[in-house]
């Protein structure tokens, strides 16, 4: 069943993949003719130097055919190399991965951190001022412009403190932290994005949690539980949390694709050399290959990110049967 | 709209309405204004967003009258001049615009973008959600596998493409934000029809020889309207977000044509020498959103009872 129910998914994904990367070489195609724009006007070279250009990029081929080229060059493996550097679109994707995973993972680890046992209190204190006033922050925390809050942190620790002659956090600059620098310095470099990134997936989840708590401690087993006497910490704890906490495994799972797109803003702002900005850098660029590559990426993890979401959901809740 | 998720999760403590049981039944749209005229916080956010409109549209008119500038006038003398300086009261950029002025004329770009963004998406979103969800069988599959697509695409890299093919201006720029916002209209709409159009009425209306169009649009629409509304209103806020980055990132509007998104991307050159420009534009936007999230789930609360958490 399980199985079938896999395939199933997977037969479905595949056909939204092959969909997604075609609109997106649609998109690129008509985007430009010339991948460096203003190339055909360049006095310095000759029309015969930008012909054989053209054709070594595959500018020249029909769509379908550089299509059907690249997909089945990526079946095996190979993404193709960068339009404006001639490196592997692969080499790219890895070496900016670890950074944006680095970033992710600590954001999303805090953001449980914080917003569990927010979410705890909100539930149990439910209409305590500490509920109303964990609302109203939450509220507050989906109408902050994510860029505008990475300003105003860049403004006040970087700006403001280093005027004053006080110890400072660096803005950007991550990149000199992986070229080898210490420990100390890249968790600098990680305090200010991962805050701006920690506190909207604070003010999602801890919301989450606290309708998902509250509607646990409602069912008839956590009366079961305190009628036979059970203490209120492991009913809460051990029966509720517990059961509780489920529908976050989803709601990270779905953060996935926030990988790559989700802290692209957040990359840009601080400079961070993820995966998000190296997109956002080669579209202006009009580097087909990188950007299809990413977006391909991208595109796997939605769905990864979704599938797992579903499977975890059933090994976590065995109610649930797929059919 | 976009991001659903995000929005649906908002709870605002709504004030409680009792319905007293000795009142003549009212009819939906009645009940539901009244709930909505019932939730404090939520009509002031809506006025909130009145008055806002209201400035976008008179933007001439106060820039000449209250603020005595025009969003693109240079004044070299008053460059980085502080809030309260030289008649500025939000005091003025590097190039001495005032920046008030620019956030009123903003506001033109920010909000009419999100308006127009949001009738786009309902509009197609609309069409082809009923379209599936009537017509069923394969049109059903292949609507809702592209609609799949859609919004399996990272929206940011949707966005980054077109705006570079397209170099919007504020019409075109709500076109490419709707191009990923009307999905999730069509997935609703399609669910709603889906269970609507199992009810006998349908079946009524169809035996007497109502044609297909007039079943979707006299039957089907007004019966789907309620999501719709509900949609709408908590799509505004995102869509500010959304605009905003774009902006921000130098694919939206483009200098030298003020945005709240777009004063931004100047002011983070100039850290050092002026702060509040950096502030300002962004507690504006801020403050529009938060509104239009609370004035959202206010309507949400009001018009679709089932959602309320």
């Amino acid at each position: 069943m399980l199985a079938k129910y896999v395939a199933r998914r997977f037969l479905a994904s595949l056909i939204v993949v092959l969909g997604v990367t075609a609109i997106t070489l649609a998109l690129m195609k008509t985007t430009s003719g010339s991948y460096v724009p203003g190339i055909d006007l360049n006095p310095a070279l000759r029309p015969e130097d930008i012909a054989r250009l053209r054709t070594q990029l595959g500018l020249d081929e029909p769509p379908q055919v550089w299509y059907a080229t690249w997909l089945w060059n990526v079946i095996h493996g190979d993404f193709g190399r960068s339009m404006i550097d001639g490196s592997r679109v692969t080499d790219h994707i890895f070496e900016r991965l670890p950074n944006t995973l680095e970033l992710t993972a600590t954001a999303i680890v805090i953001g449980v951190l914080v917003a569990v046992p927010l979410g705890v209190i909100g539930a149990l204190r439910r209409g305590s001022k500490a509920d109303h006033g964990l609302t109203v922050v939450s509220v507050a925390g989906f109408a902050v412009p994510q860029f505008w809050m990475g300003l105003m942190l860049i403004l006040i620790f970087s700006v403001t403190l280093e005027q004053h002659g006080l110890p400072w956090l660096p803005s950007s600059g991550a990149f000199s932290a992986f070229q080898g620098g210490d420990l100390l310095d890249r968790v600098q470099h990680l305090i200010l994005p991962a805050t701006v990134l920690s506190f909207f997936y604070t003010s999602t989840w801890s919301r989450f949690i606290r309708s998902s708590m509250l509607e646990v401690l409602s069912q008839d087993y956590i009366r079961t539980a305190r009628a036979k006497g059970m203490s209120e910490r492991r009913v809460v704890y051990l029966h509720g949390l517990r059961n509780a906490l489920i529908p976050l495994i989803t709601l990270i799972g779905l953060e996935l694709p926030g990988l790559v797109s989700g802290g692209l803003v957040v990359e840009v702002v601080f400079g961070w050399p993820g995966i998000g900005k190296l997109a956002f850098e080669r579209a202006l660029q009009y580097d087909y290959t990188t950007v299809m590559g990413v977006t391909f990426f991208a595109t796997l993890l939605v769905i990864a990110g979704n599938l797992l979401a579903d499977l975890l959901y059933g090994v976590l809740d065995p109610r649930i049967r797929y059919g | 709209m976009i991001g659903p998720s995000r929005v649906a999760e908002l709870e605002m403590p709504a004030a409680g309405i009792e319905t007293g049981a000795a009142r003549p039944a009212q009819s939906y749209w009645n009940e539901s204004w009244e709930r909505l005229r019932g939730n404090r916080l939520g009509v002031a956010a809506g006025l909130l967003i009145v008055v806002l409109a209201l400035v976008a549209v008179m933007a001439p008119l106060l820039s000449a009258v209250l603020t005595h500038a025009q969003p693109q006038t240079i004044d070299l003398d008053s460059t980085f001049a502080r809030p309260g300086a030289g008649g500025h009261l939000l005091g003025a950029d590097e190039l001495g615009r005032d920046t008030l002025t620019r956030l009123i004329w903003g506001a033109r770009v920010s909000l009419g973008v999100a308006f127009l963004t949001v009738a786009m998406s309902l509009t197609v979103g609309t069409a082809v959600g009923m379209m599936a969800g009537y017509y069923g069988g394969w049109l059903d599959d292949v609507l809702m596998r592209f609609v799949d697509m859609v919004l399996a695409i990272p929206a940011i890299f949707l966005f980054i493409l077109m705006s570079i093919l397209i170099r919007p201006n504020a019409i075109t720029l709500a076109a490419i934000v709707a191009s990923v916002g009307w999905g999730s209209v069509a997935r609703l709409v399609r669910g709603e029809v889906l269970s609507v159009k199992q009810r006998d009425f349908i079946l009524a209306t169809r035996s007497i020889g109502a044609r297909d169009s007039r079943l979707m649009l006299r039957h089907l629409l007004p019966n789907v309207l309620p999501v719709l509304i509900v949609a709408a209103s908590l799509g505004v806020g995102q869509i500010i977000l959304v605009e905003a980055a774009l902006d921000f990132l130098g694919l939206g509007i483009q200098p030298p044509t003020p945005s709240w998104g777009n004063m931004l991307t100047n002011a983070q050159s100039y850290f050092f020498r002026s702060g509040s420009l950096v502030a300002f534009p962004g507690i504006t936007i801020f403050i529009t959103v938060l509104a239009s999230n609370i004035f959202g789930n206010a309507v949400r609360d009001a018009f679709d009872p089932r959602l309320k958490s």
